[in-house]
């Protein structure tokens, strides 16, 4: 322990000094720009600015990096709420709640409650990440294939508990992502699946455009052509901050969020994304008003904020501590320090103690800066609320093209945003929620090609689920929850969600 | 006065003909020119890129820009150029998978996406032989080993490759064609993921760039077997080559090498090989290079020509050896 | 004719649909044990169709489908519309040229605002967010014929 703060004080002595001070807050601030901005995400960032720290050494170019990955999730909450816009795929169940507390003029709430959950979940997390890092990251090596299905099994349990209309209905949302993301070329096989020869479908359609047509442009597409426009708020200074209540709210929401978050970031190639996603399905199970969730519930932006800040920390553990990329984004990091000559491995942390301990420092203190910079930006956010639909739409149209085209310099993605988007602007109509549908995308590769690994592994034989111990306990897991619900659902005789679907459909009726 | 007025006209038009003259024999390069890098930022193919731009820069004192169109493994980026116009603007930087994908696009009886007669090979900047690595707890101590244990148990041994016809995973097939044994194919999305599944133990065997295992090795937690190169990896001076093994068929490289669209003018392709061999001398060029711990393996013209005919002839052997995986069940 | 009769045929169409695609396609099937590429697909194809003749079949009970409200449809319609032109544009007039286009569009044709605040709109918003990204994020934005 005396040694852990030792390495940490030095750690600090470098964090704090000018330079990596500087390339810290630069880091910091083109993720909050990049978080922002719909479409382009941490990956883009990080993938355009890669170049740019070629020239600088490797502690400097990490910690910029770094900066734009986890300032990125403090931005993206910024669009999603004020907009019903993801700024990056992981701000997509943000939009849910946070629009809809924007609308009953608690948007500046909701921004701040953003701002600080991620703060502590940043926090919280590095200390995880710096005490724990050897350990977790051999335990998530354990996680193969097989551990994979199940978890993403479990994951797909989520989809049930992530909406609040009808159970059936949800379902064929989620079959439907589910489907879409079938598009590409397989993994195992080669062949090409339903691309019609575009070449640029061979990877799928992408969360990316996906997320920002069914929730921003399908919003867009919904509210331009009301006769009455969306109502100008015009928020006051007091009514910015949250109030004790919202905060008695979001309390445990925000540490549960940073516990999960943490932990669905050090598995490799779990998609970190997921994180809010589950942290909302949490949120919703565990709340004593679960109606309350989809019409502006604090919990359901707190945790979900929480968890994708706490799962880019969680992200760097296999990283730092096995030289193992969890993802795209880390193996960009994991570059920026090859080409510096710094062999990243499991002998990191003792080989380059001022790299890896100067990094963790950075992290916390670029935790405060982004709170620093985001809070007061909350009031200035809040005034885009003011400015005339008709002037905004268009403004957000073309941040919203110009994100999703530079992810990929695509004009197909493009394409793919504009159908996503009428497709989301009809399933609205026809009352579906379309987050399953994202979730879906999401999870369809991930979790055919993990059954398919595993099943190659053991040469067909599904005992493979149940010999392996990992796997089967978070098997064992997702059994016990459907018993448990269906216990529930016997005894109570009636889902409160049918009940609640009944008691809409007498109010129309 | 018509004279005149016609002369007047014939002046005229020289005048306006000149600087179009000039025009049409612009100095190349004049333009910014674009490398394509077809695959994401921080892998193999981008990070060999980005030196190469920076030199090739320095030496023809013209910007050259990296840009990234990354999809269906390569296959978006090479489309890409071999559908532009062959200016010398659009530059191509490949790996070996550029014969792999065609071949794969026939076997499914696909359009291809591209072929390989729409490029023409400027020069080679590096080939990284592969190694094959094992847990360090398994029993096999050497190649030999390993092989036996193949042939006793066909089917059982287990491999992680970067993605089905992918370079990893053909490295391993003209390994198992070459001696004669069976192995059972896992194939993860990238290279990254490979790397985890045999750091989990979740797959018996990997074959794979030296500098992402290289760390693995020397911490002790992977074993390098043999290597697939021509002569044996640098910094791995007691892994023999499969050809010393005996298997000369077992020979594959990682490379990368810069191409242009088919029908670049021969003046400019004669320029870009100049401009390479000068930026592949450049010390920059080297440190970085030294810094991935990729060796530098500059090959052009007629040189680059032969090795490219050469692997590609094996690759697409390879290639239509596997078949389509589905098939064999 | 109710929202959710609509919903359930047109999700049961398209299962019907992929589920036609992989048998024409030919993709191979596989078996439980090895499944292949068209397995998956085929057995969500089979859920949607089923889950979409249940909502169809159960959709007697919600609101009729033009009860909903659909008069923003000319206005959406408008906005796919220009979206579709960026889409076709951008990588031939150029992404500032387009975008001044399609704002111009939006502002002056389907909003009905004034030429002078729609141009002084468009201008700003091709020229600044060039800028944005271009200078700051080093994206390469494609520049249309006249080099701009």
């Amino acid at each position: 322990m005396v040694e852990t703060l030792g390495n940490l004080a030095a750690g600090f002595s470098v964090a704090l000094s000018p330079p990596i001070l500087f390339y810290a807050f630069v880091g910091c601030l083109i993720g909050t720009l990049v978080g922002v901005l719909p479409g382009v995400g941490p990956l883009a960032g990080i993938s355009l600015l890669l170049p740019a720290t070629f020239g600088l050494d490797a502690t400097r170019a990490i910690v910029m990096l770094a900066g734009i990955y986890y300032g990125a999730m403090y931005g993206g909450s910024t669009t999603s709420i004020l907009m019903r816009i993801p700024g990056e795929a992981a701000s997509v169940m943000t939009c849910i709640d946070g629009y809809a507390m924007a609308r009953k003029g608690r948007g500046g709430a909701a921004l701040s409650i953003a701002a600080v959950g991620s703060y502590i979940a940043g926090t919280v997390s590095i200390v995880g990440l710096m005490l724990l890092a050897p350990p977790l990251a051999a335990f998530a090596l354990r996680f193969g294939p097989p551990e994979y299905t199940a978890l993403y099994v479990l994951g797909l349990l989520v989809l049930a508990y992530m909406s609040s209309g009808s159970m059936l209905k949800s379902l064929a949302m989620a079959a439907l992502g589910l489907l879409l993301g079938m598009i590409g070329i397989d993994q195992m096989t080669g062949y090409f699946r339903y691309a019609y020869g575009v070449v640029e479908l061979g990877d799928g359609l992408g969360v990316v455009p996906v997320a920002v047509g069914l929730f921003g442009i399908a919003e867009i597409l919904a509210t331009a052509g009301q006769p009455t426009p969306p109502t100008v708020i015009k928020p006051k200074l007091r009514e910015l901050l949250p109030s004790r209540q919202e905060w008695r709210e979001a309390n445990w929401p925000i540490w549960r969020g940073t516990v999960l978050g943490f932990f669905i970031g050090i598995l490799p190639g779990s998609a970190h994304i997921i994180s809010s996603f589950v942290s909302y399905a949490v949120e919703k199970r565990v709340s004593r008003r679960p109606e309350e969730f989809g019409h502006g519930a604090v919990a359901g932006v707190a945790g979900p904020e929480s968890a994708n800040n706490s799962a880019t920390s969680g992200a760097m553990v296999p990283m730092l501590a096995l030289g193992v990329p969890s993802g795209p984004i880390p193996a960009v990091m994991l570059a920026a320090i090859m080409v510096h000559g710094v062999a990243p491995g499991p002998l990191l942390i003792q080989q380059q103690p001022a790299l890896f301990w100067g990094f963790i420092a950075s992290m916390y203190v670029g935790n405060v800066m982004l709170l620093i910079l985001n809070l007061p930006l909350v009031g200035l956010f809040v005034n885009i609320l003011r400015v005339p639909y008709p002037y905004l739409y268009p403004a957000i149209l073309v941040f919203a093209t110009l994100g999703v085209y530079a992810v990929n310099n695509s004009v197909v993605d493009v394409w793919i945003m504009l159908a996503t988007g009428l497709l989301g602007w009809v399933l609205r109509k026809l009352d579906f929620e379309t987050a399953p549908i994202v979730l879906g995308v999401v999870l369809a590769p991930m979790i055919e090609l993990s059954l398919r690994q595993s099943l190659a592994m053991s040469d067909g034989h599904y005992a493979i689920f149940l010999q392996r111990p990992i796997a089967a306990t978070l098997l064992a897991v997702g059994a016990v929850l459907v018993l448990l619900n269906l216990y529930t659902f016997a005894r109570r005789g009636l889902d409160w969600r049918s009940r609640l679907a009944l008691a809409e459909k007498g109010e129309e009726a | 006065m018509r004279q005149t007025r016609a002369l007047a006209l014939i002046v005229l038009l020289l005048a306006l003909a000149a600087p179009l003259a000039a025009v049409a024999q612009e100095a190349y390069p004049s333009r910014p020119i674009t490398l394509v890098a077809p695959f994401p930022p921080g892998g193999v193919a981008d990070l060999t890129a980005r030196p190469v731009a920076a030199a090739l820069e320095k030496v023809l004192k013209n910007p050259i820009g990296v840009v990234n169109k990354t999809g269906a493994a390569g296959a978006v980026g090479m489309q890409f150029v071999a559908t532009s116009k062959p200016d010398g603007y659009t530059l191509l930087l490949a790996l070996s998978s550029i014969s792999i994908i065609p071949e794969a696009d026939k076997i499914f009886d696909r359009p291809p996406a591209f072929t390989v007669d729409q490029f023409v090979p400027i020069a080679l900047i590096s080939a990284d032989p592969t190694i094959l690595v094992v847990p360090a707890d398994k029993p096999w101590k050497t190649a030999k080993d390993f092989i036996e244990d193949a042939k006793k148990r066909p089917g059982q041994i287990s491999y992680s490759s970067s993605g089905i016809y992918g370079t990893l995973h053909m490295a391993m097939e003209l390994l198992s064609h070459a001696a004669g044994i069976k192995l059972r194919h896992i194939p993860t999305p990238g290279a990254g993921p490979a790397l985890t599944a045999i750091l989990g133990g979740h797959v018996d065997a990997l074959a794979s760039g030296p500098a992402v295992v290289l760390p693995h090795i020397k911490s002790g937690k992977l074993r390098a077997l043999a290597g697939w190169g021509d002569k044996r990896v640098a910094a791995l001076p007691g892994v023999p080559t499969f050809k010393e093994l005996g298997y000369p068929d077992a020979e594959f490289y990682i490379w990368a090498g810069v191409f242009a669209p088919k029908g670049t003018p021969e003046p400019i392709l004669a320029k870009l090989r100049e401009a390479l061999k000068a930026a592949v001398a450049e010390p920059d060029f080297k440190a970085a290079m030294d810094k991935l711990e990729t060796p530098i393996a500059f090959k052009q013209g007629a040189d680059f020509q032969k090795f490219f005919d050469a692997d590609a002839r094996r690759l697409a052997d390879g290639v239509r050896k596997v078949g389509r995986v589905e098939d064999k069940k | 004719m109710t929202t959710d009769r609509v919903a359930g045929i047109g999700l049961g169409l398209f299962g019907a649909v992929i589920l036609e695609e992989s048998w024409r396609s030919r993709l191979p099937l596989g078996s439980v044990a090895m499944p292949g590429p068209a397995y998956v697909p085929a057995v969500l194809a089979v859920a949607l169709l089923v889950s979409g003749v249940i909502i169809a079949v159960q959709g007697a009970g919600a609101p009729r489908l033009g009860a909903v409200g659909w008069q923003e449809w000319r206005h959406a319609a408008a906005i796919v519309g220009v979206c579709a032109f960026m889409a076709l544009a951008f990588e031939r007039l150029g992404y500032r040229l387009t975008v001044a286009i399609a704002c111009v569009l939006l502002l002056s044709l389907v909003e009905r605002k004034a030429a002078v605040s729609a141009l002084i709109f468009a201008a700003s918003m091709a020229f600044g967010t060039y800028y944005l990204f271009d200078t700051l994020l080093r994206v390469q934005l494609p520049r249309g014929p006249f080099g701009f």
